[in-house]
């Protein structure tokens, strides 16, 4: 046990002083971080967190619907995305309220790890390929970018609070196979429909993230209040 | 081949034969819309098609994503007729179901078109309840405060939902409601209703990605009856006054001069000759009224100079008689100057003027042997040079001018001042020069001496004597000397002589002084020799008493109280009555009755 402590400590001082120092969300108002984490409280990081996610939700949201106006100026018609586009993870994600409800705040703050984790290359990708198209719209590509960037500082938010509320070590990123298909594109159409798909999907995500976090900010504020029923 | 063919001809035929009785395979349902009041449960709605005529039923198929497993609408009732109901275990957010229905009757079935439906984007809040409107009365005015409640379904309190409200307000006859965002708010205030009126109020909630909820019922609001705007109407028309009053005191500032004049006429100033306005507005007032005085007005009397002691009668060849009466008076006629005839005066026509009219032109040299006392000056100056129409005033039986007898009374050579004032200065008398005749008879050269009494001051008006005309004087004087008095003895001598009394003809009766012996009284003499003088007017003219009857013994020295109208003292003059009117001012008149008080008496 001591070793693991020792360890965790150390780790969580290695992770914390570069962290502070390239500007994580998390900032560390000039404390002494010699073996300790950065501290800013609970409520305020998950208002942060809970606020990342709902405009990354809401930006999603406006992409999603930008996509579809260029592709029916396209003449393409996609909006029934194909089940297959928005592969499970790995990681059961909690489907209803219910069972929500039910999971304990561990798995609630992987489950919205793991997704801010994977969405963040397959965003990258799309912003890429959106820079292609012809007659993009020039907010479609903004957002994109903007969603890209704040995943990320999400994805560092979920870490400090994984951390500081379970007080457990960075987690091991599962391997690159959660990339999903890196596949070359052989058609517009093909690279259409997959920036589609990765747009569609991510939108989903962010609603599942905005709501898990909302839930877990209530539990953890207030936890008499929030109903669990 | 036979049987299948058969098959085919018998479905035909049965497709015809139930083509021909009506009944069909039933038509394609549709669905109309999938909904979740909170995000837990959904619901799924379907229209039927045609059902071929024949009872048809529905069956709701769903696919979730990812998964080729079909499930079966767990619940068909809870919702109502074509409808699915999914509780909370059959609910996956985030996932898309694929949903169908299929529509089976006896003839054939029909499958619907699939929709996607992801439950978390078709949340559709139930409608807020407990909706509430209240009149709040205030000081700025009463305004309605809407309160209401969440949707019972919905868990907004763990931040599963997020809703947000909306209100809308409108009065009964109006078309287009009055929306308003009330934000997660669960009240809201409605300002600036109209009052003693009522409003219709409703709201709705929507979830942060979803659908509105309907409209609630409609609450009915009632406005009270107050003054709008009270406080601003009070403002408003204090403003305005305000400015009305600033026009107004504006186009009287630049009117101010016609506003003046026509409150405030002008005073009319005084116009008085040589009156100096400025001089008043100074406040000197002793200047201004310093440029009015005349000088020498009121007439100071040095009564020491009035008392003339001797009246020196030249008997001397070389002193021309006085008045050669015709010759004179023609000359001296001719000397009147027409002009300057003051009513106040005396008559002015006298020999006496014309005596010093006639002695000025001859010799001026003459002047000095005659002694004159001056006093001041008059206007006699005026009346020497011109003839004067004496008129006396109320006794216009003067009107001919009938010279004074005596004394003459010249006048400084002062300037003539038309101003009154300057009337009330005493007249200087210069005793006229009597003076004798060369003739051998002539009176002796005697200085006549009259005496004078304290001639009272003239003030003011001096009534005007008659003047007789001059002729009588001249009568007398030549007289006078032609015919020497009894009692005056002609001597060549320089001697007093006194008057005793001016007789009817004007003459002055003298005798010497020497004669001390003569009685104080007059006594009897020819009567009409003699003359008492009465008085000595202020203007050294000496009034005679006029005494036809008997002779005053009086010392001639003294002047009686006598006139001619009054005969209460035993002094008479002796001189004939010229007239009989005697004017009354001041007793003076009397004698003859010439007093000559145009010298005295000042020209208005």
């Amino acid at each position: 046990m001591k070793i693991t402590t020792v360890l965790q400590v150390c780790v969580a001082f290695v992770l914390c002083s570069p962290r502070a120092v390239a500007g994580s969300p998390v900032d560390c108002p000039g404390q002494d971080t010699a073996g300790t984490s950065c501290t800013i409280s609970i409520e305020k990081l998950l208002e942060r967190a809970v606020q990342h996610a709902e405009l990354i939700y809401r930006f999603s949201e406006d992409s999603k619907l930008m996509f579809d106006e260029m592709l029916i100026s396209y003449g393409m018609n996609l909006h029934i995305p194909e089940g297959t586009m928005c592969a499970p993870k790995t990681v059961p994600v909690p489907l209803s309220k219910s069972e929500i409800q039910e999971i304990s705040d561990k798995w609630i703050l992987h489950s919205i790890l793991i997704l801010a984790q994977f969405w963040i290359d397959p965003l990258v990708e799309v912003q890429a390929s959106l820079e292609s198209y012809e007659n993009v719209p020039s907010a479609l590509l903004t957002r994109s970018k903007w969603i890209s960037t704040k995943l990320m500082s999400l994805e560092q938010g979920i870490i400090v609070l994984i951390r500081q509320i379970l007080g457990e070590g960075s987690l091991a990123l599962e391997g690159p196979e959660q990339t999903s298909d890196r596949f070359v594109s052989s058609s517009k159409l093909e690279t259409v429909r997959r920036d589609y798909s990765v747009i569609y999907c991510f939108r989903k995500d962010a609603h599942k993230m905005q709501s898990f976090l909302k839930l877990l900010k209530c539990r953890q504020i207030d936890k008499e209040n929030c109903s669990l029923f | 081949m036979r049987n299948s063919g058969a098959v085919l001809i018998l479905s035909f035929i049965a497709k015809l034969i139930s083509q021909a009785a009506g009944v069909s395979a039933p038509g394609k349902p549709r669905l109309t819309s999938c909904r979740s009041p909170e995000k837990e449960t959904f619901t799924c709605w379907w229209e039927p098609g045609y059902d071929g005529g024949l009872p048809t039923t529905y069956a709701l198929y769903y696919r979730l994503e990812n998964s080729e497993t079909i499930y079966e609408c767990p619940d068909y009732r809870t919702a109502g007729d074509n409808s699915c109901f999914f509780n909370k275990n059959d609910t996956s957010l985030w996932v898309n179901y694929n949903i169908t229905v299929v529509a089976t009757n006896a003839l054939g079935k029909n499958i619907s078109d699939p929709v996607e439906v992801d439950v978390a984007y078709i949340v559709q809040p139930n409608t807020p309840e407990n909706v509430t409107a209240v009149v709040v009365d205030e000081d700025q005015g009463p305004f309605v405060r809407v309160s209401w409640e969440k949707p019972r379904t919905a868990d907004t309190r763990s931040g599963w939902i997020t809703l947000q409200y909306q209100l809308r307000v409108k009065q009964k006859k109006d078309k287009e409601w009055e929306e308003y965002d009330a934000g997660m708010q669960k009240y809201y205030n409605v300002f600036s209703l109209h009052p003693d009126k009522e409003f219709m109020v409703q709201v709705r909630c929507k979830p942060d990605h979803g659908f509105w909820s309907e409209w609630t019922q409609t609450t009915y609001v009632k406005m009270p009856d107050y003054i709008p705007r009270e406080r601003s109407l009070w403002i408003m028309i204090t403003i305005f006054s305000v400015f009305i009053v600033l026009i107004l005191t504006w186009t009287l500032n630049v009117k101010r001069n016609s506003v003046k004049l026509c409150l405030l006429p002008p005073v009319p100033g005084p116009k008085i000759k040589g009156f100096d306005k400025q001089l008043l507005k100074s406040g000197k007032s002793e200047e201004v009224f310093n440029s009015l005085v005349i000088q020498g007005f009121p007439p100071t009397i040095d009564y020491d100079d009035l008392l003339v002691e001797y009246l020196e009668v030249y008997d001397n060849e070389e002193q021309e008689l006085v008045l050669d009466s015709k010759d004179l008076s023609e000359d001296c006629m001719k000397s009147k100057s027409p002009s300057d005839c003051d009513s106040g005066r005396g008559s002015c026509d006298s020999r006496t003027l014309l005596l010093e009219k006639c002695m000025v032109r001859r010799e001026g040299s003459r002047r000095d042997q005659h002694q004159y006392s001056q006093h001041g000056e008059t206007s006699w100056a005026s009346t020497e040079s011109s003839e004067c129409q004496g008129l006396e005033p109320g006794s216009p039986e003067f009107s001919d001018g009938r010279v004074k007898t005596w004394p003459v009374v010249f006048s400084s050579p002062q300037p003539h001042h038309h101003y009154q004032v300057e009337a009330v200065k005493p007249v200087y008398h210069s005793v006229p020069e009597i003076l004798n005749h060369s003739s051998p008879h002539a009176m002796p050269t005697n200085y006549q001496n009259l005496h004078h009494q304290d001639i009272q001051q003239q003030e003011g008006r001096f009534g005007k004597p008659a003047c007789r005309h001059s002729q009588s004087y001249t009568h007398f004087n030549l007289d006078g000397l032609d015919t020497p008095a009894p009692g005056v003895s002609p001597s060549r001598s320089l001697e007093y002589v006194e008057v005793q009394r001016v007789n009817l003809e004007n003459m002055l009766l003298l005798r010497p002084l020497s004669d001390q012996n003569r009685e104080p009284e007059g006594s009897d003499y020819a009567g009409e020799d003699y003359s008492k003088v009465k008085e000595v007017t202020s203007n050294n003219i000496l009034l005679l008493q006029r005494d036809t009857s008997h002779q005053c013994a009086d010392d001639y020295s003294q002047a009686g109280q006598c006139t001619t109208q009054q005969p209460p003292h035993p002094c008479k003059p002796v001189i004939y009555q010229s007239h009989s009117g005697m004017p009354q001012e001041g007793m003076r008149v009397m004698g003859n009755g010439y007093v000559d008080t145009t010298v005295l008496m000042p020209s208005y």
